[in-house]
């Protein structure tokens, strides 16, 4: 029979005092720097109610009782040389120069064995929806990932997608955000070119400007057409696109930047209870397109046992948003459906002894497997050093995945801490906080009034420097940076025998050579269809009820740029303003 | 510092680099060690910023970058700031900057890189010994 509550305050109180107590002033320390938690720390825990069964509402003890990979691990492993086995069905995230250095990266790794579709990285030009020959992006061309300016260039990256591996057999993925609209136009035209039914295209858009605005920087247009630009590509997956997700929330980005753990929570939730509403208002059924929202991440730490509650916390409240705020039913548009659960953040890692940072992302890598993701060892140790990740580190990462799950069996167990008191109490500690927080911007109108505000944005950078402060008083402690950095430390290095998958060269003479495309392009087209196309965009875009989508199409087909476009919406919709301090 | 006048400092996000958390912990850390700090804001142009740093009068520059654009960026920020006279303007440059490419910023005429896990302390150390040097 259980022991009543006071019998066991009483019993605490007797272990502070007897056991605690002495201790502590043996020790000469203002207080125990432990804890210790006791079924008094989660009172009135409602098992079913707070966490349930893996892959049942509110799904904090995980979407599914496994996940997919799990189900053939083993036999992976039976297999021996899997190729990439153990990374995601996405390909790794790449793109760098033209598109035709990225296309023959993408051959030579199809040559290694990946399968996966294209997962697109475009330079900061493309993103930021200007063309490669503006004035005011020289040096940036293709550098951060593959420049685009036109259905050819977007035609060239496909290219190495044929047969099994053709447009409508992979799953396509791009990390682009403000100009979504153009890239899905571009999408449609390709895929129509190849023969490829539209609704048998998968594939994933970022598609998270709110992000943008708070944490990544590259919005272009303010931050209501933006929304409106969202709705857009949001109808026009579910009616053309229906086997595409529509989006890939991030809260990774924001934590990136600096928010804390409750920042990050709060500020997903909103930004995507903004992509709900708009859906909603467009008299889309949450049920169904709910159910094709992803998330990319949310952002990670250091702090391990606090990631662990985090992502329990964040599954039940995006559970309970969809259920009690939008009435949806079916259980798939509840869960947050991200290829990644916890992991460190490329914050935590460090320019200085870089070679911790592999010690440094198994934890995260635990972390990951403690609440339902896969123990992946992220990122690569080299993260910081700004040269993009090597094959050797990435050989170190998938092996550290590989060791906990096929040796230490870290998933082999379905939220291994579910119920404990530590961890109820942990989780209902972070929910609490982030719900907070969402209040606060629910008074101020929503996610997208607390941009145009500038609080998100300004409550991210205020944690920033908090943390930055914490490191420089001692407060917070990071190996090798603030303590532990003396001298007779040693800097261990890595030899590299491995090949690059891209050649360096191509990154020196990318900006040259796309000029030279661009200025071609702009020498063949019919100037005429490019004005013409761009004109009918411009009156659907300044018609708030129209869908710029098929606009877009046209305008892709002409072959006008991914700047000549967005400058037209600029034109209507106005530029988004910088944020300052 | 002279106690009459409070150092001014810009710091600036040149390109279209949207990684700002370096650039504003610094303008936050510089503004609460008593220097007068302006931030740009995110994506100026090399143009906009030797403006902003002449009309402002400022003592130092900080460029923010960590696209891998830093080489033509802090080269063309250095020639607006020679043209128009002002090169005694010391310019500080922080982000992602790979070894390498460390000496040849500072053969640009950068007068100092900080990167990541620089206590803010040493920056403004820096700028304080150079400024108006």
């Amino acid at each position: 029979m259980a022991r009543s509550t006071d019998e066991l305050r009483r019993a605490e109180q007797r272990w502070r005092d007897e056991v605690v107590e002495p201790r502590v002033e043996r020790f000469k320390i203002p207080a125990s720097p432990v804890r210790f938690y006791t079924p008094d720390s989660v009172e009135d825990f409602d098992f079913l109610e707070k966490v349930g069964f893996p892959g049942q509402y509110p799904f904090t003890a995980g979407n599914h009782p496994f996940e997919a990979w799990r189900a053939h691990a083993e036999a992976g492993a039976r297999l021996g040389a899997g190729g990439e086995y153990g990374m995601s069905s996405s390909g790794r995230y790449s793109g760098y120069g033209t598109a035709e250095d990225y296309r023959d990266y993408l051959l030579k790794i199809q040559a290694l064995g990946s399968r996966s579709g294209p997962n697109v990285a475009f330079d900061l030009v493309t993103q930021c929806g200007y063309d490669s020959d503006s004035p005011n992006v020289v040096g940036e061309v293709g550098r951060v990932g593959v420049a685009v300016d036109s259905i050819r260039d977007f035609r060239t990256i496909y290219e190495p997608f044929t047969g099994d591996l053709a447009i409508d057999k992979v799953a396509s993925n791009f990390t682009i955000n403000a100009p979504c609209c153009v890239i899905l136009a571009m999408l449609a035209v390709v895929a129509e070119e190849r023969g490829a039914a539209l609704d048998r295209i998968r594939g994933t858009p970022q598609n998270d400007i709110l992000k943008e605005f708070i944490a990544r920087g590259t919005q272009i247009f303010p931050p209501r057409p933006s929304m409106r630009l969202f709705r857009d590509t949001l109808v026009f997956c579910r009616s053309h696109f229906p086997a595409m997700n529509v989006n890939s929330i991030g809260g990774y980005h924001i934590r990136e930047a600096g928010a804390t753990r409750a920042q990050d929570l709060a500020f997903s939730m909103a930004n995507g209870i903004a992509y709900l509403q708009e859906g909603v208002d467009a008299g889309l059924d949450v049920d169904d397109f709910a159910a094709r929202f992803t998330f990319n991440s949310f952002g990670g730490s250091m702090q391990v046992y606090h990631e662990i509650a985090f992502q329990r916390a964040a599954r039940r409240m995006w559970a309970r948003i969809l259920k009690e705020r939008f009435s949806a039913t079916n259980p798939r548009a509840m869960i947050i459906r991200q290829p990644i659960t916890a992991h460190i953040g490329c914050t935590s890692t460090t320019l200085q002894r870089p070679l911790n940072n592999v010690a440094r992302s198994v934890v995260g890598g635990m972390a990951a497997a403690m609440c339902g993701g896969m123990p992946s060892a992220y990122p690569p140790f080299d993260e910081p050093l700004g040269l993009g990740h090597s094959r050797e580190s990435l050989q170190l990462s998938i092996d550290a995945t590989r060791i906990m799950i096929y040796e230490a069996g870290m998933s082999d167990v379905a939220d291994p801490w579910a119920g404990s008191y530590f961890m109820e109490s942990l989780t209902d500690e972070i929910e609490a906080e982030a719900q907070e927080e969402i209040g606060r911007i629910e008074d101020m109108g929503g996610a997208v009034a607390a941009i145009e505000n500038a609080y998100m944005p300004r409550s991210v950078a205020r944690s920033a420097y908090e943390r930055q402060r914490r490191i420089e008083q001692l407060e917070d402690f990071v190996v090798g940076v603030n303590c532990f950095n003396g001298e007779r430390e040693l800097d261990l290095s890595l030899e590299r025998t491995a090949d690059e998958f891209y050649d360096p060269e191509h990154l020196r003479t990318a900006e040259e050579r796309q000029l030279v495309k661009l200025a071609e392009l702009k020498r063949e087209r019919s100037e005429r269809s490019v004005s013409g196309a761009l004109g009918a965009l411009e009156i659907q875009a300044k018609d708030p009820d129209a869908n710029v989508m098929p606009a877009l199409i046209e305008c892709v087909k002409s072959e006008a740029t991914v700047q000549e476009m967005c400058d037209v919406m600029r034109g209507v919709f106005g530029e988004a303003e910088p944020i300052k301090l | 510092m002279t106690p009459d006048r409070k150092l001014r400092v810009l710091v600036a996000k040149p390109g279209l680099d949207g990684h700002d958390r370096g650039a504003r912990v610094i303008a936050y850390g510089l503004r609460d060690a008593g220097f007068e700090v302006i931030y740009t804001g995110l994506r100026q142009s090399p143009e906009q910023i030797a403006r902003e740093a002449i009309q402002e009068d400022v003592d130092a520059v900080g460029l923010s970058i960590l696209s891998g654009a830093h080489m033509s960026l802090t080269g063309r920020v250095l020639d607006l700031l020679r043209e128009q006279g002002a090169e005694d303007i010391p310019v500080l440059v922080g982000g992602l900057i790979p070894d390498q490419d460390r000496e040849a910023l500072c053969e640009l005429g950068v007068a100092g890189v900080f990167t990541a896990g620089t206590p803010i302390s040493e920056v403004a150390d820096f700028i304080q010994s150079h400024a108006g040097a």
